[in-house]
C-alpha cells in the first residue's frame, strides 16, 4: 500500500517532470532555434534581373536579394519598426539639425575577406547618385530633390549632411545596401557600370556583407545562396549567424506551384503572403501539419479606389459636376458595406479600412478621423443633394440634364480579391443606383491610363516598404508622382491639398516625434473629410512557412520572412 | 452515337438560348453563401416522408473554412414558371444554387447557362469564319500550288506566330474605355476567327495538295470539270476529316482564348458570365478547384459539347465517327 | 526530282528567313504601339522612368527605333533585353533549347501513342477497348492542356508521385510533356483511324484478304503509307501549335522555356526580348513545316512536282 502510494507519487513526479520539461521545451523554442545547419528553400517570384542593386528602380527579386546578400548601415526592424543599428555601431545628431556622425563598426570585412570602411559608404552615395546608375535608391535618398552630403573624417567615420532638416534622420539609411567598392568601383569609372553584375558574372566577384553569398545560379531553375563565413553578426550567446548553410531559391513564376511545393514539401517559404483566396484551404493544410500560417498582421497598404479629380481631365465631360464632388465620393464610401466584404471575400482576414494610413502602423494611425462608413440612406441622402435623382422610374439614378449616374471602375485582371471587390462593389452601388462599368486592363496598360490620366476611377494598389510618411512624400504632396488622384500638379488644385502640402513640408523638417505626429494626424484629417482616394479593405497579411521553419518573425511588409534572414533555422530534414 | 452528340450540342445551344427561363436565379445576384456547395432537389425529407419537389437549406457551419451544413429543419419547396423562369424556390434567401456558387455567391449553374450564350456564341462565330477562311485558303493553296500557295502559306505562318497579344492590346488602346457586351462579342469573333484560320489552312492545304494528283481529279478534270467545281465537289470533302478534327481543336482553344483576351483588356464586361473567364478564375486557384470542385462545371462544359459535336459530326451506320469524309472520298 | 526537292529546300529556306524578318518587325513595331512601356511603375519616380525611356531609345520616333532594331539584325545582333540587360540572343538561346526538349518529348508521346491507337481503334470496330480509346481521344482533344497540366499538377502534388513544377530530372518532364501529348496524341489517333478506314475500304486490300494475306500484316502495313499524307500534313501546323500551346503548360507546370520568357516579355514590353522569342518561334515553325514538307514530297513524290 505505503509502496503502491509512493510509486503513485514517484510517477506522478516524474510526469509532472516530464510535462515540466515538455513545456520548457515547447515554452523556450531558442532550444530549437539555434540549430545551426541546413537548407532553407524559398521562391523567387521573378527570374533576376541582375545582382548590382544599384541599378535602376525596383524589382521584387532584386528588392528581396538585396536583404539577404548586403547590408546596410541602419535598418528599420520589419515588425517593430524600431531602428536597429547594423554596420553603423552608433550614430549622434549634431546640433544643427542637418548632420550626423555615424562611427563604423569596427572589425567588419566583405565575404572576400576585404575590409568594409568609410570608402565603401561614399562610394554607395556615389554610385546612387549617378546619372549610369539611374536608381531609384537615389532618388529615395534626396531631400527636396537635393542629395545627401557625405564625407567621410575617417576610415570608420561617416557624416551625413542632409540639404534641410529632415524628421526621419538616418532611418532613410536603411534604404541604401552597401556594396563592395573594391569590385564595383572599376566599372564606375570606366563606364560599364550597367552592365557590372549581370546574372553571368562569376559568383567570387560579388562579395556582400550580409549573412549570404551566391553560389550558383540556373536560369530559370534556381538560385543558391551559401552561408557567408565572414558575416559580422552573432546571435545573443556569441554563436556566428547565419544558422542557415544555405539558401535556395526556386524560380517560380506561377502562385498556384508555389503553393503546391509548400503543400508537397518542396520548398519551405513562399514567395509571397497568402493570397485571400487560398486561405481557407490551407488552413485546413495546417490542421494535417503540413503548414503553419502565421498572421503578420495587418497590410500597411490598403488597395485604393481613387476618382480621377485633375480639372483638365474631366473639363469637357458632362459629368464633372456630379463625378469630381466630394459628396459623391462620400455618398459611395456610404454605399459600401465593408464588413460584407470582409466576410465574404477575405473570411474575416480583414478590417475595413478609411485611410491610408492602417492600425498597423502604430506611430502613425489616428483612430478618430472622420469616416463615412456604411450608410444607404445617407449614400442616398448626398446624391439627391447633388441633384442625382431617378427621374424616369428605372431604380437608377439619373443627373439633372437626364442622363444616367454612370462611371466607370479600372482595374487589372489578374489579381482576384481585387477583381471581385470590385464586382461587390458595382452590385452595392447598384442598390444606391448609381451604374459603375467595369473595366478590365492589363497591368501595363492600366498604368499607363493612370499615368495619362484617362480613366474615371481606378481600383489598385502598390506596396510601399516604409511607414514613415516622410519617405511617401510622393502620394502626400501635390507635386508628387503617385499623387495618384492628380499627380504631378505645378501648384496645388485645391486649398485642401495646398494645406496638406504646407503640412507635409513642416512634418519632414520637424526633429520632435510628438510634433511629425500632431502635423501629420492634421493631414490626415484633411485627407479623410476630403476622401480622394476611398479605401476599402486592409488585409490581414498570413504567411505560410513550411513545418521545418524555425524562428521566423514575419512582418506585414515584404519580404515578409527573409528580412532577418540570418536569424532563421529549419530542423533537419525528415524530422 | 451520332444522335447522342447531336442532342448534347442541341441541349448547350438550347441551354444558351434559353439561359433566362432555364436559370433559377439572375447570374449577376450575389447571394449570403460563398462557395456554397451544390444543393440537391429532393422529394423524400429527412424524416423519410415523401414530398413535393424541395430543396433543403444551407447554413454556415465555418466562415474562415467555407463549410456549409444541410439544414434539414427547413424544407424549401421549389416552384415551378414563377416570376419568367422555369424552375426556383419559394423562399428568396435560400436561392436554388444546382451547381453551387462561386467565390462571390453567385450562382454557377446561371452563370453557366448565361456563359453558353457568350462562350458558345464566340466559338461558333469564330470557328465557322476559320473553317470558311482556312479551308478556302488551304483549297486554293493546295490546287493551284506555286506563288499562290507559297503567298498563303507564308501568311498563315504569319499569323500562327504573331505576337497577337499585342495586337489587341494595342486595339484595346484606342477603343473607347467602356465597352457594351455585343461590341466585345463581334470583335472577338473577328479577331479569334483570324487567328485560328492558318491551323485550318495547312492540313486541308496539305491534303489537297495530294489529292488533286489523284486519278479521279484527272479524270474530273479530263471531263472538263473547271477548277472551282473540282475543288468544291471532290478536295474540300476529301478534307473533311481534318476540317472536323480541326475544328475540334479550335473550338475549346476559342473558348479559352476568350479569357486570354479578357486579360489583356478585351474581355465581357463584368458582371457578364462566360466559361473562358470562369475558367481562368479557377484555374487561377488549382487548389481552390480540388475543394469546391464545382468550379470545374465550364471546362465539364465544354468537354461536353466538343465531345457532341464530334460525335454528331460522325456516321452513325457504321458507329465510326468522321470516316465517311475521310482521304479517298468518291 | 531529286534537284526539285533540293530547289523546292532553298525556296522554303528563302521565305523562312523572310518569315523571320516579317513577324519580328511586326513585333517590334506592335510592341512600341501597345499602351505602357519598360519600366513604367506608378512607384517610379518620373524622372527615372524618363531616363529609363531615353536608355533604351524608347523616346525616339517609331521609325528611327524600327530602322536602328534592323541595322542590328542584319548584323545577326536581336539587341539587349530591357529588363534583364542581357544580350537577347543567350537567354532565347537557354529558353528555347528548354521548349525543344519538352516540345520534341510531347511529340515523340504524340506519335508513339496516337498513330497505333488510331490503327488499332479503326481496325477494331467492336470491342470495350477500341471504344475507350475513341471516348478518350475525342476528350482530350477537347480539353485544353492547360487544365490537363492543371490537373496533373495537383494530383502530383497530393500524392507525391512526381515533382511539382520545376526543371531538373526526367520526372520533371513528365506532367508537361504529357499534358502537351494529350490532345496531339488525339488528333493523331483521329487521323490514324480515319486513314485506316479508308484503306481498308480498299479494293486491293479486300482482295488481299481473299487471297489469305493476314489481315493485321494488311492493316498496319498499308495503313501506315496512306494516313502519312494526312498526318505530315498536320505535323506541321502541330509544331506551331506545340510552340503556342506550351506558354501555358510552361507556367502551369513552371517550365523554364521559351513560353514563359515571350510572356513575361509581353507583360514587361521588352520588346527586343519578344522580338527575340518571335525569330526563335518563326525558325521552330520554319524547320517543322519544312521537315514536314520534305517528308512529303518523299513519300508522295506528286506533290512535289507542283513547286
Amino acid at each position: 500500500m505505503t509502496r503502491n502510494k509512493k510509486l503513485g507519487v514517484g510517477a506522478l513526479a516524474a510526469a509532472a517532470l516530464a510535462g515540466a520539461i515538455y513545456f520548457a521545451v515547447r515554452a523556450n523554442p531558442e532550444l530549437e532555434v539555434e540549430r545551426r545547419g541546413g537548407t532553407l528553400r524559398a521562391i523567387l517570384r521573378d527570374e533576376p534581373t541582375g545582382f548590382n542593386r544599384y541599378l535602376g528602380p525596383a524589382d521584387n527579386s532584386k528588392e528581396l536579394l538585396a536583404q539577404v546578400l548586403h547590408d546596410r548601415l541602419v535598418r528599420v526592424n520589419r515588425a517593430t519598426d524600431a531602428l536597429e543599428p547594423r554596420l553603423a555601431e552608433r550614430w549622434t545628431a549634431e546640433p544643427d539639425g542637418v548632420t550626423h556622425t555615424i562611427s563604423l563598426r569596427p572589425g567588419v570585412t566583405f565575404s572576400d575577406g576585404a575590409p568594409f570602411t568609410s570608402a565603401d559608404v561614399l562610394f554607395a552615395f556615389e554610385a546612387v547618385y549617378s546619372k549610369a546608375a539611374n536608381s531609384a535608391i537615389g532618388t529615395s535618398l534626396t531631400i527636396g530633390g537635393k542629395p545627401l552630403e557625405v564625407t567621410a573624417p575617417d576610415a570608420a567615420t561617416v557624416r551625413i549632411r542632409f540639404p534641410s532638416p529632415f524628421g526621419p534622420g538616418v532611418r532613410v539609411l536603411d534604404n541604401l545596401p552597401i556594396l563592395p567598392r573594391h569590385k564595383l568601383e572599376p566599372a564606375l569609372r570606366n563606364g560599364t557600370f550597367k552592365e557590372a553584375w549581370g546574372l553571368t558574372t562569376p559568383a567570387a566577384e560579388m562579395p556582400g556583407l550580409g549573412p549570404f553569398v551566391i553560389e550558383s545560379y540556373l536560369p530559370g531553375r534556381t538560385l543558391t545562396l551559401a552561408r557567408n563565413p565572414r558575416y559580422w553578426k552573432k546571435d545573443d550567446r556569441g554563436r556566428q549567424l547565419p544558422y542557415l548553410d544555405r539558401l535556395e531559391f526556386q524560380i517560380v513564376a506561377d502562385m498556384n506551384v508555389e503553393i503546391l511545393q509548400l503543400e508537397s514539401g518542396a520548398v519551405d517559404l513562399m514567395f509571397s503572403d497568402l493570397r485571400p483566396e487560398d486561405y481557407a484551404s490551407l488552413r485546413r493544410l495546417e490542421g494535417q501539419g503540413r503548414v503553419r500560417l502565421v498572421d503578420a498582421g495587418i497590410s500597411l497598404d490598403p488597395p485604393m479606389f481613387w476618382f480621377n479629380l485633375d480639372p483638365a481631365a474631366k473639363a469637357s465631360d458632362p459629368r464633372r459636376g456630379w463625378l469630381q464632388a466630394t459628396d459623391f465620393r462620400r455618398a459611395l464610401s456610404h454605399a459600401i458595406d465593408r464588413e460584407a466584404i470582409v466576410k465574404t471575400l477575405y473570411l474575416g482576414a480583414a478590417v475595413p479600412a478609411f485611410g491610408p494610413v492602417t492600425p498597423a502602423n502604430q506611430t502613425w494611425y489616428v483612430s478618430d478621423l472622420p469616416r463615412y462608413g456604411y450608410d444607404p440612406a445617407a449614400a442616398r441622402a448626398r446624391l439627391f443633394d447633388l441633384g442625382l435623382t431617378d427621374s424616369n422610374g428605372d431604380d437608377l439614378l439619373e443627373d439633372k440634364a437626364g442622363q444616367p449616374v454612370r462611371f466607370s471602375i479600372v482595374t487589372n485582371r489578374g489579381n482576384t480579391i481585387r477583381e471581385r471587390t470590385v464586382a461587390v462593389m458595382q452590385e452595392q452601388f447598384r442598390k444606391i443606383g448609381v451604374t459603375m462599368d467595369v473595366v478590365m486592363l492589363e497591368r501595363g496598360a492600366l498604368i499607363q491610363r493612370i499615368i495619362s490620366k484617362d480613366y474615371d476611377t481606378v481600383y489598385f494598389g502598390t506596396e510601399s516598404t516604409s511607414r514613415d510618411p516622410s519617405s511617401n512624400l510622393d502620394f502626400w504632396t501635390s507635386s508628387g508622382g503617385f499623387h495618384v488622384w492628380n499627380m504631378g500638379q505645378a501648384k496645388p488644385a485645391t486649398d485642401w491639398e495646398r494645406r496638406i502640402d504646407e503640412l507635409m513640408v513642416q512634418q519632414v523638417a520637424a526633429s520632435d516625434l510628438a510634433e511629425r505626429q500632431r502635423l501629420f494626424a492634421e493631414v490626415q484629417r484633411i485627407f479623410a473629410e476630403n476622401i480622394p482616394v476611398i479605401y476599402v479593405t486592409a488585409p490581414r497579411v498570413t504567411v505560410a512557412l513550411g513545418p521545418r521553419v524555425l524562428n521566423a518573425t514575419p512582418a506585414p511588409i515584404r519580404p515578409t520572412v527573409l528580412w532577418n534572414s540570418e536569424s532563421l533555422a529549419v530542423r533537419p530534414e525528415g524530422s | 452515337m451520332t444522335r447522342v452528340g447531336q442532342a448534347l450540342v442541341v441541349l448547350w445551344i438550347a441551354a444558351g438560348a434559353f439561359a433566362p427561363v432555364l436559370a433559377p436565379n439572375p447570374p449577376a445576384a450575389q447571394f449570403e453563401f460563398p462557395y456554397a456547395p451544390p444543393m440537391r432537389p429532393r422529394i423524400i425529407d429527412a424524416d423519410g416522408h415523401w414530398r413535393a419537389p424541395f430543396v433543403y437549406g444551407i447554413r454556415v457551419r465555418s466562415l474562415i473554412e467555407r463549410t456549409y451544413e444541410i439544414d434539414t429543419t427547413r424544407p424549401v419547396p421549389l416552384v415551378w414558371f414563377s416570376n419568367g423562369r422555369f424552375v426556383s424556390t419559394a423562399d428568396p434567401s435560400t436561392p436554388l444554387l444546382l451547381l453551387g456558387s462561386d467565390a462571390i455567391n453567385r450562382d454557377v449553374f446561371a452563370r453557366l447557362l448565361y456563359g453558353a450564350r457568350a462562350s458558345l456564341g464566340v466559338a461558333i462565330v469564330a470557328g465557322v469564319c476559320a473553317l470558311l477562311i482556312g479551308a478556302i485558303a488551304g483549297a486554293a493553296a493546295g490546287y493551284a500550288g506555286g506563288w499562290i500557295d507559297d503567298v498563303v502559306m507564308r501568311a498563315a505562318d504569319l499569323l500562327i506566330l504573331l505576337p497577337a497579344i499585342y495586337i489587341v492590346l494595342a486595339l484595346r488602346a484606342v477603343m473607347p474605355l467602356t465597352l457594351e457586351f455585343h461590341q466585345v462579342f463581334w470583335l472577338m469573333a473577328v479577331i479569334l476567327g483570324l487567328v485560328g484560320w492558318p491551323h485550318v489552312a495547312r492540313p486541308v492545304r496539305a491534303i489537297v495538295a495530294s489529292e488533286s494528283r489523284r486519278e479521279y481529279v484527272e479524270a474530273a478534270r479530263a471531263v472538263g470539270a473547271g477548277p472551282g467545281r473540282i475543288v468544291l465537289r471532290h478536295l474540300v470533302p476529301a478534307a473533311g476529316h481534318a476540317l472536323i478534327t480541326q475544328a475540334t481543336l479550335l473550338l475549346p482553344a476559342f473558348v479559352l482564348a476568350e479569357a486570354t483576351l479578357s486579360f489583356v483588356g478585351l474581355g465581357f464586361p463584368d458582371p457578364a458570365a462566360s466559361w473562358g473567364t470562369m475558367l481562368l478564375e479557377a484555374g487561377r486557384n488549382v487548389r481552390a478547384v480540388s475543394e469546391y470542385p464545382w468550379m470545374l462545371a465550364p471546362a465539364v462544359a465544354i468537354i461536353l459539347f466538343v465531345l457532341g459535336l464530334h460525335l454528331s459530326a460522325g456516321d452513325g451506320r457504321r458507329g465510326e465517327p468522321l470516316t465517311d469524309t475521310s482521304l479517298g472520298a468518291k | 526530282m531529286r534537284s526539285s526537292l533540293v530547289r523546292r529546300i532553298i525556296r522554303r529556306l528563302f521565305f523562312a528567313v523572310l518569315l523571320v524578318l516579317f513577324v519580328s518587325s511586326i513585333a517590334v513595331v506592335l510592341a512600341r504601339l501597345a499602351p505602357g512601356g519598360i519600366g513604367e511603375d506608378l512607384l517610379t519616380p518620373p524622372e527615372v522612368r524618363a531616363r529609363i525611356r531615353a536608355e533604351f531609345e524608347l523616346d525616339r520616333p517609331l521609325p528611327v527605333f524600327y530602322l536602328h532594331w534592323l541595322g542590328r539584325l542584319v548584323r545577326f545582333d536581336l539587341g539587349t533585353s530591357f529588363v534583364y540587360g542581357r544580350p537577347v540572343g543567350e537567354l532565347v538561346r537557354d529558353r528555347a533549347a528548354n521548349t525543344a526538349l519538352l516540345a520534341s518529348t510531347a511529340l515523340a508521346i504524340a506519335t508513339l501513342i496516337g498513330i497505333p491507337l488510331g490503327v488499332l481503334t479503326a481496325s477494331h470496330r467492336r470491342g470495350i477497348l477500341p471504344a475507350v480509346v475513341r471516348g478518350a481521344s475525342v476528350v482530350a482533344l477537347s480539353t485544353p492542356p492547360i487544365l490537363t497540366a492543371l490537373v496533373m499538377v495537383l494530383i502530383a502534388s497530393r500524392t507525391g508521385w512526381l515533382p511539382v513544377g520545376g526543371m531538373g530530372t526526367v520526372w520533371h518532364l513528365v506532367i508537361p510533356a504529357l499534358a502537351l501529348a494529350f490532345p496531339v496524341g488525339a488528333t493523331l489517333e483521329r487521323l490514324q483511324a480515319g486513314a485506316t478506314t479508308e484503306t481498308l475500304r480498299q479494293p486491293f486490300m479486300l482482295a488481299a484478304l481473299a487471297r489469305g494475306v493476314p489481315r493485321s500484316l494488311l492493316v498496319w502495313r498499308h495503313s501506315f503509307r496512306a494516313s502519312l499524307v494526312p498526318v505530315l500534313g498536320i505535323y506541321g501546323v502541330i509544331v506551331g501549335t506545340i510552340f503556342s500551346g506550351s506558354f501555358a503548360v510552361e507556367i502551369v507546370t513552371n517550365w523554364p522555356g521559351l513560353g514563359r520568357l515571350m510572356l513575361d516579355a509581353l507583360f514587361a514590353r521588352d520588346v527586343h526580348l519578344v522580338a527575340g522569342c518571335a525569330v526563335a518561334g518563326s525558325f521552330f515553325l520554319a524547320v517543322g513545316t519544312l521537315a514536314a514538307d520534305v517528308a512529303l514530297s518523299l513519300v508522295d513524290p506528286r506533290l512535289g512536282e507542283s513547286t
